[in-house]
């Protein structure tokens, strides 16, 4: 098991994992006994057990894995409707849900994308618990 | 070790309704105990089913309900898992009555879907979704069931019209089901041509929003003799968690759900073909083809021929019957109530019950209760008529 203090500022909490992501630095933990990644990173790993996880950093590209388009939105993202999400792959291994900057019909399964990074706008900002309010929201760009 | 069996079981009304949650509970309680002495004569411990505080502030609900069924001084608590929460309740009693705690216990569940509206109930269902990741990206139940749908579309034969025909054949079950939600049939062109939710799935893919309450009393066989009860044994259950985010998942082997189902197999000494009707998690079409796969019905990728008669499905296909009550789809899907409706499903089933939708010859059921997407933790049991070795 890591020596490492689970405090704030460690990627395999989620404020470090966060922190690094508003740097424009995707981090993933990486288990040691299986390879395993782990996206966010996080103190075990699920796939073989193993409290043994490095956390690296992931190439920001992958390809789409699966994807919708979201008609009936939860109240706080009405205003974005229909908007597309995935399930990408990344070249690193780990796979990541997120939101698609592009069209449903201009999607599909295999599409190259590539991971941004901005921050929350106001009305995410406003749906946010405190503690989340400077997380910075990632959106895949299709390449 | 005492042998649990159903001994009862109760639902109230189920989809918009003008109750209360514990109103609801009361109803279905009152069926239960309709030809029982009353609950305070029996029932020694209470777990409830309930997915979400969020719909009636209100959470305490194993103490507010075994108060509402005239019990006080007994163990209760609420059981959470999200639409699983129903089934958890119903393993709990089991396992109190397998391992000699109690000899009677209450399995419930209920949930006033319709109290916060359809947006209420969306974002009550997305905090089943991990918060960091997926909840933040704008995800909802049905959208996440797309992602597996799709992926599941491109990686089998199976068209979003075979999708529809799951549909079209559970609400052929729920229309012979005088318990349903949507006691109604319809066709393919409903199904296909219904508003877009989450392409590939539309309206008609997706089960619906509403409340509900059932009771099911679980006891030890000679508990059961005494009150003259028909029983169903239950000879197994399985339950397993799996990763919270659907990315992180195999989308297409529900891996969770077949050591669940695989579980509960071992448990009643049987594998998949002893199967005579299942009850499965079919909150969207998709979930159906899926889980019968991973409940060892189908072979890979063939899941999605559930809708066929058994002469003509793939080869590796079981005889079973899926979702005879027309499923989380048709009959409804309150959802902390939904494991324990498809336990009253399987009760009535193998009690001779069941009136117009009975299985001829059913004697073994399966029961799969999902919670979160897929099989972020899913539930199995597995019934048997009390005879059935
Ligand atoms: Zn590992």
């Amino acid at each position: 098991m890591s020596d490492d203090a689970l405090d704030a500022t460690n990627p395999r909490t989620l404020p470090g994992f966060f922190d690094a992501l508003a740097d424009g630095e995707l981090l993933g933990g990486v288990c040691t006994d299986c390879g395993q990644v782990l996206l966010p990173p996080r103190p075990a790993c699920y796939a073989c057990g193993s409290r043994g996880v490095d956390v690296e950093p992931q190439f920001p590209e992958g390809e789409v894995f699966s994807y919708t388009a979201v008609h009936t939105p939860p109240p706080a993202f009405a205003a974005d409707a229909p908007y597309t999400v995935a399930v990408v792959e990344l070249t690193d291994g780990g796979r990541l849900l997120g939101r698609v900057a592009a069209d449903y019909d201009d999607v599909a399964i295999g599409d190259p994308v590539e991971l941004t990074v901005r921050e929350p706008t106001a009305t995410e900002r406003e749906v946010a618990l405190d503690y989340e309010t400077d997380w910075p929201v990632h959106v895949f760009e299709l390449r | 070790m005492p042998d649990p069996v159903i001994a009862s079981v109760g639902a109230s009304p189920l989809g918009r309704t003008d109750l209360p949650g514990r109103d609801l509970f009361s109803v279905a309680l009152a069926e239960a105990f309709d030809d029982l002495p009353d609950p305070a004569d029996i029932v020694e411990a209470v777990y409830v089913g309930n997915q979400s505080e969020t719909y009636e502030h209100q959470i305490m609900q194993g103490t507010l309900l075994a108060e509402w069924a005239g019990l006080r001084h007994v163990p209760a608590e609420r059981v959470e898992g999200c639409a699983a929460a129903g089934a958890l309740a119903l393993r709990h009693a089991v396992k109190d009555v397998r391992n000699g705690e109690h000899e009677a216990v209450l399995a419930c569940g209920v949930e006033k879907m319709t109290a916060g509206g359809t947006s209420g109930a969306t974002d009550a269902l997305s905090a089943a979704f991990d918060r960091a990741i997926e909840q933040r990206s704008g995800v909802t139940a049905p959208s996440q069931y797309a992602l597996l749908g799709q992926r599941y579309l491109h990686e089998t034969d199976a068209t979003e019209r075979d999708l529809a025909e799951i549909a079209v054949k559970n609400h052929a079950n729920a229309a012979r089901n005088p318990r349903a939600q949507f006691p109604k049939e319809i066709d393919v062109a409903t199904v296909l041509e219904s508003d877009p939710v989450a392409p590939p799935l539309k309206l008609y893919d997706c089960a619906p929003v509403g409340d509900g309450a059932a009771a099911v009393l679980v006891t030890t066989a000679e508990l059961a003799a005494d009150l003259n009860r028909p029983q169903v044994r239950v000879a197994g259950s399985g339950a397993s968690a799996n990763n919270i985010a659907v990315a992180e998942r195999d989308m297409t082997d529900i891996a969770g759900a077949r050591v669940a189902a695989e579980t509960a197999y071992e448990e009643a000494g049987i594998d998949a073909t002893a199967v005579d009707i299942a009850e499965v998690h079919d909150a969207f079409t998709v979930c159906e083809a899926l889980l019968a796969e991973a409940a060892g019905f189908a072979p890979a990728g063939s899941g999605y021929q559930s809708y066929l008669p058994p002469a003509e499905r793939a080869d590796g296909w079981t005889d079973v019957q899926l979702s005879p009550s027309g499923g989380l789809k048709a009959r409804g899907h309150p959802i902390g109530a939904t494991g324990l409706l498809q336990a009253l499903e399987a009760y009535e089933q193998l009690t001779g019950a069941a009136g117009d939708r009975a299985v001829e010859g059913a004697e073994t059921a399966l029961l799969l209760n999902e919670g979160g997407v897929g099989d972020a933790v899913t539930v199995s049991h597995v019934l048997t008529t009390a005879e059935a070795p």
